[in-house]
Order: C-alpha cells, then sequence, then structure tokens
C-alpha cells in the first residue's frame, strides 16, 4: 500500500536487493583434490575487496553465470581479507559449471550470511576441531582465525581425518601445522597404500587417544559426513562435553541465504540465519536436524 | 571453437519430435548457426551418415531389430545420446502393448500366414544404450528443446523439471479438471513442462509427457476409482505413455 | 479507525473514480469458479464470490518472475520491469488480506525482499465482507477479520457498505469521489456489529487451535503422517493455492549460444522431492511422509515459534484443490483428539 503522496514519487529501488551478486574474479584455482578444488576470489569492486568482513562459519551465495547459484561455506579466515577461498567439491549441476572456468573468469557473490561460529563465547578457551573429509572446508576458517588470534585461545586441538593422504583437503598447510607447539595437529588417514604418510593412520575418534581434552573448558567445533558426527559426536558426550558446546556445522539446500525462500528450514529454524553453525542441543531438539 | 557435430534421427514414431526441431522458426537459424548438423534425414537429402558426432538426438522407440542396430550405431558415433519425446524416453504408445503374445498380436494385425516382419516388444532408448539426456514430451516442447540446446553449448547439464502438471496448472490458475469435474485428470503424476496446456483447454491431462519423479499412482488410482472409474480404464490410461513409469 | 458508509447503489460510481488510482482488478467468474482479474467493464466484478482459485499473492509474489538478467560485462542487473504498476484489488477477502500481512512479515526483516516490497507499495487492496461456507475456519484461525493491511474494507450492512479506511491512499479514493461517503451514526454501527454476529453464527467448520504447537510437538510421531504421506501425491496444489505458502526456487538460463541469460523465481513446493535435496545426494526429507509432515508441521507449529501464530489463515484452499482429500481441519482434529486421549 502506497501513501497518497508518494503515489507520484514512488520508483522501484533496488539498491539495497539482497539478492544482488557482486562480481568477482577468480584469482588462484588449487586442485587440493580430485573434485576439491579451493577458489581463490576477489570483488572486481575495490570497496567491496577492502571492506568484505565475515566470521568464520558463514557461507556466501556464489553465482556461476548462467548455471545458477549456491551456498558455499567460507574457507578463508577474516584475518586474511581481500581474498576469499572456497573449498568447492564437484558434485552437481552448478558446481560442474564452476570447475569449468579458469582463473581471471568471473563469479558472482553475496553475503556473508549465517551466524558463524560464537567466536566471543569461544575465545577464552580451548578448542578442539573435529573434522573428517571435506568437514575440514568450514573448518579451515576457524582454524586460522583462532591460529592469527592466538593469544585470545588456550589449546588448540585439530584432529583431522581423510580416507587416504590424498583425499586430504589442505594437506601441505596442515602438514606444516603438525611441528608446531601452538596447536597439537592430529592429523589421520584411514589408509595409506603409498606408505609415505607420516602422521597417524587409523580412525578419527582414535586420535583422542593422543589429546588431552578438559570438556568443561573446550569448544569442539565438529563437521564432516554423517558418520564423523555418528562416532565424534558420542565421544565428546562420553567425555562429558555440555551439549550447547559442541558446535556443528550443516549443510542444507538453499535458494536465497536470507531466510525467504524455504527451503533450508530445519522444523521452524532457517540453516541460512539461524545456522549453519548449530549447537549439538540445538540438533537433538530440531526435527531433521542430521 | 568449433561448432559440435549433431545428428538428428528418428526410429519408430511419429517424427513429431524432429518436426519440433523444424518448427523453431524464430530460432532455427540461431540453432543452425552454433550446430553442426551432418546428418538429419528429415531435413536434408545429404548427410555424412558415417562421422563422429558430438551430440545425437533421437526420437522414436526401438519397435524392431533394425532400429536397435541403428541405435547401436549411433551410440558408437556419438559423444552424447539425447532421447528425444516421450516414445524414445519411455517407450510411449508403441510400448503399449508390452507384455502381450507378441506372435498373436502380429496374426490380429496382418493376418494368419503374414510374412515374418521384423518386429519385437517397443523399448525406449535407454533399455537398450545408454543415454545421456532425456528430453520429453508428445511432442517435445520448443522451448524446452532450446533451452536444453543452450545448456549443452554452455557444457551445462539441462535443467529438468522436478513438479507435476498439477503444479503449474495451478499457477496458470485453471480450475481443476480432477478435484472440480472428477475427471480421469492425470496431472498429478505426470511430469510438467508443457504450461498444463491441455488443462488450460479444459481437456484432461492424458499423461503424454511420462510420470513425475516419485509420482504416487497407487494413491491418485485409488480416488479415480472412488470416483467410479473402471480399473480397466484407469490401468488404460496410466499405460498409454509410459508402461514402465506409471504403474498401478 | 476512520468509518464511513457508502449506499450500496454508488458502489459502481465509486469503482469508476477509484480506476484513478490504478488498473481495477477484481474477481471474475471462471467456469464457476472465481480469478482475480483484470476488470474490462465493472459489470464483470463478482463481489458475492466465495474464494478465488489463487489468492491475491500471485500479484505480490508472482508464480514465475525475473529477478536478474545477466550479462558477460555487466554482470546481473536487476529486472524491474512491473513493479511500479499500480493496481488496485478491488474484494479481497479478509482471509486473504489477512495473508498478505503475514507475507509482508516473511518478506520484510533483516533482509528485505525489494520486489515483493515494491508490488505491495503499488498494489492497493479494497477489502470486502464475505459470507463463510462449508470450507472457510478463519475464525478459528484468527483471520476473520484485518485491522491493517488494506487501503479501504467494505462490509455489507444491508442498504450501506460501511468503509473501514486503512490508509491514506485509502482516504483519498474516499475524498476523490466527493461526498459519495457518509458518515456514520449509532444505528450503523449496530448493523455492522449485528452483521459480525450473523457472520459469526454462519461458520459451520470450528478448528481449535490453542495449543497446537504443543499438540505438533507430542505427535511428532503420531502413525497418521505415514498414512498421510501415503495417499499424497506430492502434486504441489495445496502449496501452490495456498495464500502464505511463500516457498521459491530460482534457476538460471542462458539464451541460445551465449553466457548471458536470466534468473528467475518460481513457486515451490515442501512437498516435492526435491525440495531438501542437497548437491551431495543427501535429501534431507526424502519421504512423501516427512514433507507432508513438514509442511503441517511449519505452518501450524513452526510458524508460531517464528512470528506468535499458526501462518495457516484458514482460507480452505487446500482442502479443496487437494486431489486425494487431505483436509486441514481433518489434521488437526485428528492430531488433537490423539493428544487429548493421550493427555488423560
Amino acid at each position: 500500500m502506497l501513501l497518497a503522496d508518494e503515489v507520484a514519487t514512488y520508483h522501484p529501488v533496488l539498491s539495497g536487493n539482497p539478492y544482488q551478486p557482486h562480481m568477482a574474479r577468480i584469482v588462484r584455482i588449487h586442485k587440493m583434490v580430485d573434485n576439491n578444488h579451493l577458489f581463490t576470489l576477489r570483488f572486481m569492486e575495490d570497496h567491496l575487496a577492502h571492506s568484505f568482513r565475515h566470521q568464520p562459519g558463514q557461507f556466501i551465495m556464489l553465482s556461476v553465470p548462467g548455471a545458477g547459484e549456491m551456498p558455499i561455506s567460507i574457507s578463508s579466515s577474516p584475518s586474511r581479507p581481500e581474498v576469499l577461498e572456497l573449498c568447492v567439491r564437484r558434485v552437481g549441476r552448478v558446481t560442474a559449471a564452476l570447475y569449468r572456468l579458469k582463473t581471471n573468469d568471473v563469479l558472482g557473490v553475496r553475503g556473508p550470511y549465517g551466524n558463524g561460529y560464537p567466536m566471543a563465547e569461544i575465545m577464552g578457551n580451548d578448542i578442539l576441531l573435529a573434522a573428517g573429509g571435506l568437514g575440514m572446508a568450514p573448518l579451515r576458517s576457524l582454524l586460522w582465525y583462532a591460529l592469527d588470534h592466538r593469544d585470545k585461545f588456550n589449546n588448540i586441538t585439530l584432529m583431522y581425518g581423510a580416507k587416504r593422504p590424498e583425499d586430504m583437503l589442505f594437506r601441505e598447510e596442515l602438514l606444516a601445522l603438525v611441528d608446531r607447539t601452538d596447536i597439537n595437529c592430529l592429523l589421520t588417514v584411514d589408509a595409506d597404500p603409498s606408505g609415505a604418510w607420516r602422521n597417524h593412520v587409523g580412525r578419527l575418534p582414535a586420535l583422542f587417544d593422543h589429546a588431552k581434552i578438559d570438556p568443561l573448558r573446550t569448544y569442539a567445533a565438529v563437521c564432516g559426513p554423517p558418520v564423523v558426527y555418528k562416532f565424534i559426536l558420542q565421544r565428546l558426550l562420553d567425555l562429558g562435553f555440555p551439549k550447547n558446546r559442541i558446535l556443528m556445522s550443516l549443510e542444507r539446500r538453499m535458494k536465497c541465504g536470507v531466510g525467504k525462500c524455504g527451503h533450508c528450514s530445519i522444523g521452524y529454524n532457517y540453516t541460512c540465519l539461524q545456522g549453519p553453525i548449530f549447537t549439538y542441543w540445538d540438533a537433538i531438539n530440531l526435527p531433521e536436524m542430521i | 571453437m568449433s561448432k559440435p557435430t549433431v545428428g538428428i534421427f528418428g526410429l519408430t514414431g511419429c517424427a513429431g519430435d524432429q518436426l519440433v526441431i523444424l518448427n523453431c522458426e524464430d530460432r532455427l537459424m540461431d540453432i543452425v548457426a552454433l550446430l553442426d548438423v551432418r546428418d538429419f534425414l528429415m531435413a536434408s537429402s545429404e548427410n555424412d551418415t558415417a562421422c563422429q558426432l558430438d551430440i545425437a538426438l533421437v526420437e522414436g522407440a526401438v519397435t524392431t531389430r533394425r532400429d536397435a542396430a541403428r541405435l547401436l550405431a549411433i551410440r558408437q558415433r556419438s559423444k552424447a545420446l539425447v532421447a528425444l519425446g516421450t516414445c524414445a524416453v519411455w517407450g510411449g504408445v508403441a510400448a503399449l502393448d508390452r507384455g502381450q503374445d507378441r506372435a498373436r498380436l502380429l496374426d490380429e494385425v496382418y493376418g494368419e500366414g503374414h510374412p515374418d516382419y521384423d518386429s519385437i516388444p517397443a523399448q525406449a532408448l535407454h533399455e537398450v544404450v545408454p543415454v545421456d539426456l532425456n528430453i520429453t514430451g508428445c511432442p517435445i516442447e520448443k522451448e524446452e528443446f532450446v533451452a536444453a540446446i543452450a545448456a549443452l553449448l554452455n557444457g551445462d547439464v539441462p535443467l529438468a523439471v522436478e513438479y507435476a502438471v498439477c503444479t503449474e496448472c495451478r499457477m496458470r490458475e485453471n480450475n481443476c479438471l480432477l478435484t472440480e469435474r472428477g475427471e480421469l485428470c492425470c496431472g498429478p503424476l505426470t511430469v510438467a513442462g508443457c504450461g498444463a496446456r491441455c488443462p488450460e483447454l479444459r481437456i484432461a491431462c492424458v499423461g503424454c509427457r511420462g510420470p513425475v519423479d516419485d509420482a504416487n499412482s497407487a494413491s491418485l488410482v485409488k480416488v479415480f476409482e472412488a470416483r467410479g472409474f473402471a480399473p480397466q480404464d484407469i490401468a488404460a490410461r496410466l499405460r498409454t505413455f509410459a508402461p514402465q513409469g506409471v504403474t498401478s | 479507525m476512520k468509518i464511513l458508509k457508502l449506499p450500496k447503489e454508488k458502489l459502481d460510481l465509486f469503482a469508476s473514480v477509484v480506476q484513478q488510482f490504478g488498473e481495477l482488478h477484481a474477481p471474475v467468474e471462471q467456469d464457476g469458479r472465481y480469478v482475480f482479474k483484470r476488470l474490462t467493464r465493472w459489470s464483470d466484478a463478482r463481489l458475492e464470490y466465495d474464494r478465488t482459485i489463487l489468492p491475491p499473492k500471485k500479484y505480490f509474489l508472482p508464480p514465475k518472475e525475473t529477478l536478474f538478467r545477466y550479462r558477460p560485462g555487466e554482470g546481473f542487473v536487476p529486472h524491474t520491469d512491473g513493479l511500479d504498476q499500480r493496481i488496485i484489488l478491488f474484494g479481497v477477502h479478509a482471509c486473504d488480506v489477512y495473508a498478505i500481512n503475514i507475507l509482508d512479515r516473511v518478506f520484510a526483516g533483516k533482509y528485505q525482499d525489494p520486489y515483493f516490497q515494491a508490488r505491495r507499495k503499488n498494489i492497493a487492496i479494497i477489502g470486502i465482507d464475505c459470507t463463510p461456507d462449508k470450507q472457510c475456519f478463519c475464525r478459528s484461525m484468527r483471520a476473520d477479520f484485518v485491522d491493517h493491511g488494506f487501503d479501504l474494507f467494505f462490509y455489507d450492512t444491508g442498504n450501506y457498505y460501511q468503509a473501514l479506511v486503512g490508509t491514506a491512499l485509502g482516504d483519498d479514493m474516499v475524498l476523490a469521489t466527493g461526498n459519495l461517503f457518509e458518515p456514520v451514526d449509532a444505528a450503523d454501527i449496530e448493523a455492522y456489529k449485528q452483521r459480525s454476529i450473523d457472520k459469526r453464527r454462519a461458520f459451520q467448520l470450528d478448528v481449535e487451535i490453542r495449543d497446537l504447537p504443543e499438540i505438533f510437538e507430542m505427535e511428532y510421531q503420531s502413525e497418521m503422517w505415514e498414512e498421510l504421506g501415503a495417499r499424497c501425491l506430492s502434486c504441489g496444489s495445496c502449496s501452490m493455492v495456498c495464500p502464505t505458502c511463500y516457498c521459491y526456487d530460482v534457476n538460471d538460463d542462458v539464451e541460445l549460444g551465449s553466457r548471458a541469460g536470466k534468473r528467475t523465481r518460481s513457486w515451490d513446493s515442501c512437498l516435492f522431492a526435491s525440495h531438501a535435496l542437497v548437491g551431495s545426494g543427501e535429501n534431507f526429507r526424502g519421504t512423501r511422509e516427512a514433507r507432508i509432515k513438514f509442511r503441517f508441521y511449519h505452518k501450524q507449529r513452526g510458524f508460531v515459534a517464528e512470528y506468535g501464530r499458526p501462518s495457516c489463515v484458514g482460507c480452505g484452499r487446500c482442502t479443496s484443490a487437494c486431489p486425494v482429500h487431505i483436509d486441514v481441519v481433518e489434521v488437526i482434529d485428528r492430531l488433537r483428539r490423539v493428544q487429548d486421549v493421550a493427555s488423560r
């Protein structure tokens, strides 16, 4: 309804259009793992490149021109601004279109969206990051945020498991963390056919034997396929973790990212607004959560 | 970039889908400019019948051993094979008689003592060779075809419609032929994309595009039966275009 | 609120004057049912209609609309055609106005939907009172009366339409007619009250919505969902005709031989198998049972948590549109009965 005095003057103004993608250029494509490339993007508008800020755990909506739009979690840390790093697995038609692009090609980006990890709450505590397979993608933002603000956190433990060494995301940079003393970086693979792997071999939960975790002063950020949630969550509960200190990153279908299109709703929550980071407590209290 | 080489073929069918391609009047010049059509018997008398093809568009069902052999040959010379139209995708009306005694059918049609005709139960293309993409419809929709070609030229898989005719019919605000008039309308089971053309004209959907993913025919059949339709009439309607897709 | 009255025989005149404010749309007959359509002549309007096939939602959130055009080098350019078109929806029922008010809340918030908002600003609403039929349960859903969301609202009190003036634009419409409208007196107010009492008595359906969140929580595992899942055709009819279903899909398509194209959004339904399917192949609501449960859960329970009331307004459209007779009132009643028995 238009107020009478606006009738003559009103024109649709879409400048505040939350669906407006902003163009960004592919700066680098790093082929980390087969069908899991890391895309580095920079906004073409300088002011956006400088001003874009996000929280670890948030996501963007990525447009591949002509193919479509999809939610992608941000893998880079806000402590390293100017560019965005996105770890994208090739699974469907839009990601397939993305994989055909080359350095210097242009994409659309809008965001950041979602609630991210509760950094203010986590600061001053220990952090346990536990990831399986592709679950490292959203956790990597949190990892580097914590390492870049090392004095704000107590003990940092990373447990990451992949099938084989060549399936490990961010392998080189994570291997470089193994010898650091300010983080307990535990990497494991289910199998090592080549025999060149110098870290752990075995299932992810076995890494708990190598970590000293105080459940009452630690926030655990967990991400991975359902099987990872199943075993890690149980282990954390057995250790006595409060359910609201276990943080999960959930994947849902999204068409808008801003709480309108309905696809990502879980019970009465929208993953795009109330998530994608949920506590384990939320998870067990919302239907269809995992 | 060189233009993709294309062949357009018809097996057993009415050639309606090939005709739709030729009827894309306003887009035809664009299509020809973008595709290198090498083999299209319906449109050209000079064809390269042996060259390698990037895309083969194949209409019709496989109803003879000759069809099957042609399809195998097309498959062998093509990178991507697209099933064009309901007959190619689902078997179509030619497959209505599947499961019946073939010899008896031939006797019925041609009389006893007929020559030995090459005739096998009709099959959809995917039952004979691997198919890369389905574009359904009886005939196919121009817009869907052009959109599919546009997507393929970019290397994208065309978008698939994942909902039933009812959805499009409601969007167009038609009176529902099923709930309002009690007609034997297959809209709830049939994949959309046609813009609910028939219900728009007050003609019940006969399911010519084949079933939607996750079609719940058992439930709709109960409704039809409760409305007084005879089971054999319902079964005949559901079987008309996609004998393998919808079972009651 | 400013209340006036319009002699019934002056309604035609009012309609002709009000056209200055926009293109006039009203319910017209289509094979015995009704649809909101642009009027070619006022006599086509059927203000005594029961309900339109599609709710007025179609004006604010069209079944399909282009959001952007994409051109390499230009990026995504918002598509604004038609957003500034001024329309007057004449004859909107209270439940449908209520539903638009609910959509207002969905499309507002931190991320305002500018397409919806632009249309909402440019489309005027003149409401009209109605008589409930056997499918109406708007009173149960507390949506039989609206106190905002319209520019004018007409109530039939016999010889007059009593008019609530909702906005300055509504007031301008009144003023533009000169002295067509008259002030109301005590007798008019009495007539209005009698009209309200008569209307309330006319409801044939009554569904208790108190405790719905509690009931839905308790009956999450009810066997009824399995039965409904077996019946549901996933045809999407209920979502299309629902005045508050707002789920949408977004797709890009390209022009022939180009990467240029457009981004379109179209109505979607949580009953479609693909609604909660993610790229990796996982489907969080893979069964029809899960999907139909979600639809009811979101409308009658989830929305309460989010916005303080169910998003259902009791218009009855989904019930009449469902080919397999899934009836929202029956569903709520059945859940309540199970719950009543369980709580004894």
